[in-house]
């Protein structure tokens, strides 16, 4: 969309329109910025804005999004510096009228804003974010859990798996091994979950030389993270729980 | 790749929370005490060389021509004093104290370490000027 | 206890002592802080002499609760800041095999330096104080 030729009038049109810069790559590994006016009566959320970039002015842009809503996940994006939703950031609230959009920081970018994902769900598997017990699984009912018993990992089960915590703390920055915040509230999740016997093997893993040590308490992580998981406070408590857990062994073993 | 950021990303705290200012200057001001402790460790191992040798090196790195020792010490204080007052904060962390009220506490612990800093400062000036 | 086949074996290396090691980092920084005070006051303020020279140093060592402090202290600093170091050589992000090289060269740094530290803070504690 070009802006107005004569000065006045651009300056106008300017005011009714966001400025998006966007950074893109594509299969060469060119990186640059590609500027993109939005009208700002016909978007709200930044989402909306890349999705009518897509439909209306470029349609090489590529962007991962699914529910519109803040829960698949998916559209996780750094917005003016920041790691948020798309979805759910609302463009006029940003206080300014130049968006500049890239893909998260921390992980490989395989087109555009679309980033490989999948280091994230390995390091959360690796925290088996799962039932464990330790009889032959056969029960005559279902696992009966009450509801105080259940607000005791409500929080840490409102995770979305957007990768966004992973963007924000810096040790994954520098050492992709580490295991993460996600990881760790999943870890977390489970331990306190009244159904699960397997503290015990979780505890290891992050026990380990990825796990809970490596934590320096930044606290950017629960910043970032749009449902409120809170995973630097995980790692606290995880903290104590490991520790309990490497001296228990200490004296099981004598 | 994208992935790797570089170390200079652990010191990009602009625009972020105190807690990423915090964890930077801890870094720092950890690498720089390490440093000083291995050349501490240097300069007390002329007290075996007498005390004609020592009392030369300490008094020309106090009052003779090597005295921007002085200024050094003086940065040096600075960052024992940081150090020592966000790790505090760090092991209150630890037990689970002040964790949704980090900026209160970082400003709070700083606040009065570099009174104390301040404090120091002007002793240890008296001290070594009055003797 | 009993092994349960669902599990995936995990990749990460098992617990080795991150939770202890940490717990001492934390220990021994509040020590440290204690530690630390009270070695500044001494040496910058308080040494009834100007600026620990000489006899002064020696006189503080003889005496043998002050040798023990401070041969404590260079145990307790060296751990800390070794510690730290390892921390930050961990989290430039350094393969596993690298890991271990990395750990026990901080090990044999840590048990050089507190056996001069600590022999050096002996020795100077029997040098005779020289006639005024």
């Amino acid at each position: 969309m070009e802006t107005g030729s004569k000065g006045i009038l651009s300056e106008i049109m300017t005011r009714t329109e966001y400025e998006f810069s966007v950074k893109r790559k594509d299969d060469r590994g060119n990186v640059r910025y590609s500027r993109y006016m939005v009208p700002k009566d016909r978007i709200s959320t930044v989402l909306e804005g890349l999705i009518y970039i897509t439909e209306n002015l470029d349609q090489t842009l590529s962007v991962r999004y699914s529910c519109r809503m803040e829960i698949c996940g998916s559209c996780g994006m750094e917005i003016n510096g920041k790691p948020k939703m798309a979805c759910s950031t609302i463009a006029s609230k940003l206080g300014t009228d130049k968006i500049r959009i890239e893909p998260l920081k921390h992980y490989d970018v395989v087109k555009d804003l679309v980033v490989d994902i999948d280091p994230f769900f390995e390091k959360y598997r690796e925290g088996l974010p799962y039932i464990i017990r330790d009889d032959d699984g056969n029960y005559a009912s279902e696992l009966k859990q009450t509801p105080e018993e259940f607000k005791e990992y409500e929080k840490y089960s409102m995770c979305i798996k957007c990768g966004l915590c992973l963007d924000a703390c810096p040790i994954v920055g520098t050492d992709p091994d580490y295991i993460g915040p996600a990881a760790m509230a999943g870890v977390l999740r489970y331990n306190l979950d009244s159904r699960d016997q397997g503290s015990k093997y979780r505890l290891e893993i992050i026990n380990g030389e990825e796990g809970t040590s490596r934590c320096h308490f930044v606290g950017e992580c629960s910043e970032a993270c749009p449902k409120g998981v809170d995973p630097s406070f995980a790692i606290q408590l995880l903290r104590s729980q490991g520790l309990k857990h490497e001296i228990g062994k200490i004296f099981r073993r004598e | 790749m994208e992935s790797r950021a570089g170390v200079l990303e652990w010191f990009r705290f602009k625009g972020k929370g105190i807690g990423y200012f915090g964890y930077a200057f801890q870094r720092l001001s950890g690498v720089v005490i390490v440093f000083y402790l291995y050349l501490h460790y240097i300069v007390l191992s002329n007290l075996l060389r007498g005390p004609v040798t020592y009392n030369d090196i300490v008094g020309s790195i106090t009052y003779g021509p090597y005295d921007i020792f002085v200024a050094f010490d003086v940065l040096l204080a600075l960052v024992i004093f940081y150090h020592g007052a966000n790790g505090i904060r760090l092991a209150l962390n630890e037990m689970g104290i002040g964790l949704k009220h980090n900026k209160l506490f970082f400003y709070l612990f700083e606040a009065v370490s570099m009174v104390l800093l301040v404090a120091f400062l002007y002793y240890a000036w008296r001290f070594i000027a009055v003797g | 206890m009993m092994e349960n086949r669902n599990l995936i074996r995990p990749k990460t290396s098992r617990g080795t002592l991150g939770p202890v090691q940490w717990f001492f980092q934390v220990i021994s920084g509040v020590f440290l802080v204690f530690f630390v005070g009270v070695h500044l006051y001494l040496a910058h303020i308080n040494f009834g002499h100007p600026i620990a020279f000489y006899d002064s140093v020696l006189n503080n060592m003889h005496n043998p609760w002050w040798l023990a402090f401070y041969i404590a202290f260079d145990w307790i600093v060296t751990y800390h800041a070794l510690n730290g170091v390892k921390g930050i050589i961990y989290d430039m992000g350094i393969k596993p095999s690298t890991r271990k090289v990395v750990a026990y060269g901080l090990i044999a740094l840590y048990v050089v330096s507190i056996i001069y530290g600590t022999a050096l803070a002996i020795a100077v504690s029997h040098i005779a104080v020289p006639p005024p």
